[in-house]
């Protein structure tokens, strides 16, 4: 590695995510509608942040534009040192693969492949062998605890499982940061306690974690919350 | 990674099961449809050429009538003396003439026992030369040539049992013959022809059940210009006649028509001024069939290269409600980092699997189709009976063109159909995708 200053060394290797004065304005014919106002963000490399906030606040928008699905309008937000700004569709979805893991609300597993398919698609889009890939699958469903359901379909697994698989392949490419967006939205309170443990337990190793969430039960592990509200955020602290 | 897409779009019809195989139907039946309607069509075509080509290829029969486009031969008008036909035969490039007198008959009678008469309805009978049934292609089972000027006939295969199949007649009979005058003559059976598919010529001339000298049976005279001295001729309806090779039928053709229109044939004195003069080949009578043939060709390979495309619509029909179905996998695969091109491959893959898997099983249905179908219309023909049931059945004939062109069309209609249901998958907008219910 190249010698710098040691300010700047720190810095650069300190944020996972840097957002500095980013808005996104929807259009549809003539209204306009500022989904983020001014948004200044940064979070480091192993936290685990909790973005609150009703429905129409914005955190999807800004998950979505941190997870490089969708561009800012403004302002620039840099991912491990990436300006993601105003990259291509094809290069974001090469970053979306690399650095990012998604969870989801619904889980979105592809229901034609069993687990371990499932687990390690992510592997398929950068190329990764079938030796490889079967290899990488087995290892994070033990992760998970599933590896006895490698086989089995996701109509065939509980909505724990299906989202500890969900988890498993978010984790497949050992990415910068994992969006969970409502990742306990659709299972009971005690399963939904396990996957926050799981997300915990992922923290700990130290993944950053950024968990989108309207449920303030959630808040509590967290170690940083942010608070959205019509486009703009307040840390609570 | 195209390799591990590919199996994904594998795993994703699997899943897909009924889905898939009522795709691929419509695709089946498109490709297998076309292939059994060339085939019958081909089949038939060439069954239909072959009933033809037993008329000798470098024939020609030439009468009077309406020309055009579609000559029509008037078999009545009698304007062929013995002077034309000498004068043909003297032109180059001609194997032999022969000249046909009808002789219209009343009854055909064989003496059964002393005063007992075994009579029939009169047939068909000809006058001519020799050289009638090398043109014809006939040729005699039994016996030998008649001899101009004597009492003698050949008679086909099917009219020797016309007194009933457990009394042919056989060479040596002697049967008598009354023309339509009323005047009966005594005539010994020489030869008999062999049973031959049917020798349809042109028009209403075919192969006769009675062939026989002019002389003593055929009387129909003109009055000729023979040299210097005019005098009474033998006239005939309509004249068949061989060039030496196919290379040479089409101006011997003209040379007979040159001939017989320059003003020195005594045909062109006695002919109608309301006819022409027609002379039709074999090569004629196949192209007319062949045109007619094409139409009807052309006509239902129309119909189901019309059902190929509704195969192609319904596999463009089921890509788009796949690609609407699976929105929300196609945003997940987006979101775990899959390029617009990946999705683009994983949908064009299943068309083009669909297209592929339809071409070839359509092309398998279409051989064992093809086989059924003109093997009913091989039977349709048996049992319509009269003379294309003798000829035997229809072959199976197959054009390959038709294979390749079927199956190739099949393809891109698979792939094309599933180019735009692929485009809108892989132009989502990932958030739009996964936010969808």
């Amino acid at each position: 590695m190249e010698y710098t200053t040691s300010t700047e060394a720190a810095l650069m290797s300190e944020y996972v995510i840097e957002i500095n004065s980013l808005t996104k304005i929807y259009t549809s014919g003539k209204n306009e509608f500022k989904a983020l106002n001014n948004v200044t963000l940064h979070i480091r490399k192993g936290d685990f942040v909790a973005i609150m906030g009703p429905s129409g606040s914005g955190k999807s928008t800004l998950m979505n534009i941190i997870g490089c699905l969708d561009r800012p309008s403004t302002g620039r937000i840099m991912l491990e040192s990436d300006d993601i700004s105003t990259l291509s569709d094809n290069e974001l979805a090469e970053i979306r693969g690399k650095k990012v893991g998604f969870i989801f609300q619904k889980f979105n597993l592809v229901p034609t492949m069993n687990a371990l398919k499932n687990v390690a698609l992510p592997l398929v889009f950068l190329g990764g062998s079938r030796g490889e890939r079967e290899k990488r699958g087995y290892e994070l469903l033990e992760k998970v605890g599933l590896t006895n359901w490698a086989t089995h379909r996701p109509s065939e697994l509980s909505g724990g499982q299906q989202q500890r698989v969900a988890i498993a392949r978010a984790l497949c490419n050992n990415p910068s940061i994992i969006l969970a967006d409502e990742p306990t939205g659709n299972l009971d309170t005690k399963t939904g306690e396990q996957i926050m443990e799981l997300l915990v337990a992922l923290n700990k190793e130290g993944k950053t974690i950024l968990l989108v969430t309207h449920a303030i039960a959630l808040k509590r592990f967290a170690n940083r919350v942010i608070n959205m509200l019509d486009g703009e955020v307040t840390e609570e602290t | 990674m195209m390799r591990d897409i590919f199996v994904m779009s594998l795993d994703a019809m699997r899943s897909y099961k009924v889905r898939t195989f009522l795709t691929l139907i419509g695709v089946i039946i498109g490709v297998g449809s076309v292939i059994m309607v060339t085939t019958a069509g081909n089949s038939v075509g060439s069954f239909v050429q072959a009933q033809w080509n037993v008329f000798n290829p470098t024939g020609m029969v030439i009468g009077a009538g309406t020309g055009g486009a579609t000559p029509q031969l008037s078999i009545r008008s009698v304007v062929f003396t013995t002077n034309d036909v000498d004068k043909i035969q003297a032109l180059p490039n001609i194997k032999t003439v022969a000249p046909i007198g009808i002789v219209p008959l009343k009854k055909v009678l064989l003496r059964n026992g002393f005063l007992k008469w075994d009579s029939r309805p009169g047939d068909t009978m000809y006058a001519s030369t020799p050289a009638l049934l090398e043109i014809l292609n006939a040729e005699l089972e039994t016996g030998t040539m008649f001899e101009e000027g004597k009492n003698e006939i050949i008679i086909s295969k099917s009219f020797s049992e016309v007194f009933g199949k457990d009394k042919p007649l056989k060479v040596g009979d002697t049967i008598y013959i009354q023309r339509i005058d009323a005047k009966t003559l005594e005539s010994k059976i020489v030869g008999i022809l062999k049973e031959s598919k049917t020798n349809y010529l042109v028009g209403s001339i075919a192969t006769p059940a009675i062939i026989c000298p002019t002389k003593p049976y055929y009387s129909t005279y003109f009055g000729s210009n023979v040299g210097t001295i005019f005098k009474r001729v033998t006239a005939y309806s309509v004249l068949l006649a061989e060039a030496t090779d196919i290379n040479h039928v089409q101006a011997v053709q003209d040379e007979v028509q040159n001939y017989l229109n320059n003003g020195s044939s005594d045909a062109g004195q006695y002919k109608n001024k309301n006819t022409d003069f027609i002379v039709i080949t074999q090569q004629y009578i196949v192209n007319r069939i062949d045109q007619v043939m094409s139409v009807i060709r052309t006509y239902i390979t129309a119909i189901a290269l019309i059902s190929l495309i509704i195969g192609g619509i319904g596999i463009a029909n089921i890509m788009f409600a796949t690609v609407t179905e699976r929105t929300r996998e196609i945003g997940t695969m987006m979101a775990i980092g899959a390029k617009r091109r990946d999705i683009l491959q994983l949908f064009l893959y299943q068309s083009t699997i669909i297209g592929l898997l339809g071409g070839v099983i359509g092309i398998i249905t279409g051989i064992i189709g093809s086989a059924f179908v003109v093997n009913l219309l091989s039977q349709n023909i048996q049992n319509l009976g009269g003379a294309l049931s003798q000829a035997g059945g229809i072959g199976l004939s197959y054009s390959m063109e038709w294979f390749i062109i079927a199956a190739v069309v099949g393809i891109i209609i698979g792939i094309t159909a599933g180019v735009l249901p692929a485009r809108k998958a892989a132009k989502m907008d990932p958030v739009v995708a996964l936010r969808y219910e």
